[in-house]
């Protein structure tokens, strides 16, 4: 047991526990703002003449065209800008520099934007005839679209969206490049990179703190499937979701 | 260069016009626009290596051989679990660490490599790494994570290809390999195209990264230009202006997307002239 517990990459893994927490509070803070966000932009985005789907359309490229560091560069620095003249006389500093909150605030302004776009996808892939049905059978607007559109855009949204959110996961990493570390809150990059300039044991240190991620991805997809089991329980033919349903952002 | 300006241009422009463009062309802003070099070599380099390795991760993906197919799958889907900085961060650290290794065992003594407490063994095989250096293993790095990308793509697009072509071709007594490369490669480009662009934009997006390598890249110049400027002489030139700089790189790799997208759908429409189109 002693022996076990006496392994570097055993130490590395008690030692990278905590870090890991931090990457996991980054993801899960953006998810439930970021999914409501996406859905709306998405529907913005796919009415036809309306003055709202500019300006979705305008966000959703914006933020899906420009790298993510330099999203987070941007937004700190801006926060930071106002930092003396606002945020210090209004007494809320403490919270508004903090990584923790600027963090999964730009997280969920891109991550809204990429799911914004799946979803974008899934609603011009809803079957007509479905819609037309609805219609047919008197369903005003809301119905229709508690009945039809949501089902059909979250079950054919759902394996790419899956992916987007591993994604998001491991975008996590890129905060603490950007911001400074208050407090000793390290997460799993910054702790690895600490750790690695101990010692130089550059395998050890970088492939543990490689397994949280990867174990905590593989988490993610098998949380999903089950929901897309789920949203797919009407269809005879429903295949688990692949862990290679889709490789690209 | 700004008095070479018409006249008309300076009048328009005024005192603040004139002040500004004279500051946003002195020595340290022209190295920041000149940076940009490492962004465009990163890119390039690293999409050509992408392709390169994408290339053979896909052949070994559809190798017949156990250990190939192994080697590919492994290859291609270590990027799904992992981000891609902790590449970006770890193959340059382990190339480095390795031809330090290397370099111990020829350069320090025996003695000097069993006292050795720390990294590296001894003084003689430390290994300094410039620009240069940092820069070519940026491109091997991105060729690598976003290469795995691109085999996953190019897979896709060799299974796309007809099999009564290769069938054709074999019955014309090409060897194996001239199948796979004159007619399976051949033919994949067209297939592979809208995946190649999205790994594109993706790989150009990650060479924001490059400042974590010590490359002074735009990223970093942006930093160090938009920082509070206070100079004894002058007193405060300017407070901290880093928005505006990160909010020009913004916009930057906006239009950079928009060029790039542009050009993928005109060589699209060019390459997929006189294929049936499905829809």
């Amino acid at each position: 047991m002693d022996a076990i517990l006496n392994n570097a990459f055993v130490q590395d893994l008690i030692i990278l526990a905590k870090p890991a927490l931090y990457n996991i509070y980054f993801a899960l803070a953006s998810i439930p703002l970021g999914f409501p966000l996406a859905v709306l932009l998405a529907l913005a985005k796919n009415k036809p003449n309306s003055w709202l789907r500019k300006p979705a359309e305008i966000f959703i490229y914006a933020f899906r065209g420009s790298p993510l560091f330099i999203q987070f560069f941007m937004f700190y620095s801006l926060f930071l800008a106002f930092n003396q003249s606002t945020w210090k006389p209004l007494g809320i500093d403490w919270l508004v520099m903090s990584p923790l909150f600027i963090g999964p605030l730009v997280l969920v302004l891109n991550t809204s934007a990429y799911s914004a776009e799946i979803f974008y996808g899934a609603l011009r892939a809803i079957p007509k005839g479905e819609v037309e049905a609805a219609q047919a059978v008197g369903m005003s607007k809301w119905q229709s679209f508690r009945t039809v559109t949501w089902p059909n855009m979250l079950r054919l949204a759902w394996p790419a969206y899956t992916n987007e959110v591993v994604f998001l996961f491991h975008a996590t990493a890129l905060i603490y490049f950007t911001m400074p570390v208050i407090d000793r809150q390290k997460d799993l990059m910054n702790k690895a990179g600490e750790l690695f300039e101990k010692d130089y044991a550059l395998f050890v240190h970088f492939s543990a703190a490689a397994l949280y991620f990867l174990v905590i991805s593989i988490a993610i997809f098998v949380l999903f499937g089950w929901i897309n089991r789920y949203l797919n329980r009407h269809l005879s033919t429903s295949k688990p979701l692949s862990f290679k349903a889709n490789y690209l952002r | 260069m700004i008095e070479m300006l018409p006249e008309w241009l300076l009048g328009w422009l005024g005192e603040d016009g004139i002040a500004t463009l004279n500051y946003l062309s002195n020595g340290k802003h022209v190295a920041w626009y000149a940076s940009v070099k490492y962004t465009f070599i990163a890119a390039f380099a690293g999409a050509a290596l992408a392709v390169l390795f994408g290339l053979l991760g896909a052949a070994a993906k559809q190798s017949s051989f156990f250990i190939l197919r192994a080697i590919g799958n492994t290859y291609t889907t270590m990027v799904r679990g992992v981000p891609d900085v902790l590449f970006l961060l770890f193959f340059p650290l382990a190339f480095e660490q390795s031809a330090e290794y290397a370099f111990a065992y020829w350069r320090c003594t025996p003695e000097e490599i069993a006292t050795a407490t720390s990294w590296p063994l001894c003084q003689a095989a430390q290994w300094y790494l410039g620009t240069t250096e940092y820069l070519i293993m940026a491109c091997v790095s991105l060729g690598l994570v976003y290469g795995a990308f691109a085999a996953n793509v190019i897979y896709g697009a060799l299974q796309a290809v007809p099999k009564g072509q290769l069938e054709a071709a074999q019955a014309f007594g090409f060897k194996p390999w001239q199948v796979f490369w004159h007619v399976q490669v051949r033919q994949m480009w067209v297939y592979a195209l809208p995946g190649l662009s999205n790994v594109w934009l993706l790989l150009l997006k990650a060479t924001s990264l490059l400042s974590l390598l010590q490359i002074i890249d735009i990223v970093a110049w942006a930093d160090r230009l938009g920082a509070p400027n206070f100079l004894p002489m002058a007193g405060l030139v300017h407070p901290d202006w880093r928005w505006k700089y990160y909010l020009a790189l913004f916009v930057f790799y906006i239009l950079l997307t928009l060029i790039s997208e542009r050009f993928f759908k005109a060589l699209q429409a060019r390459v997929s002239r006189g294929m049936v189109r499905a829809e």
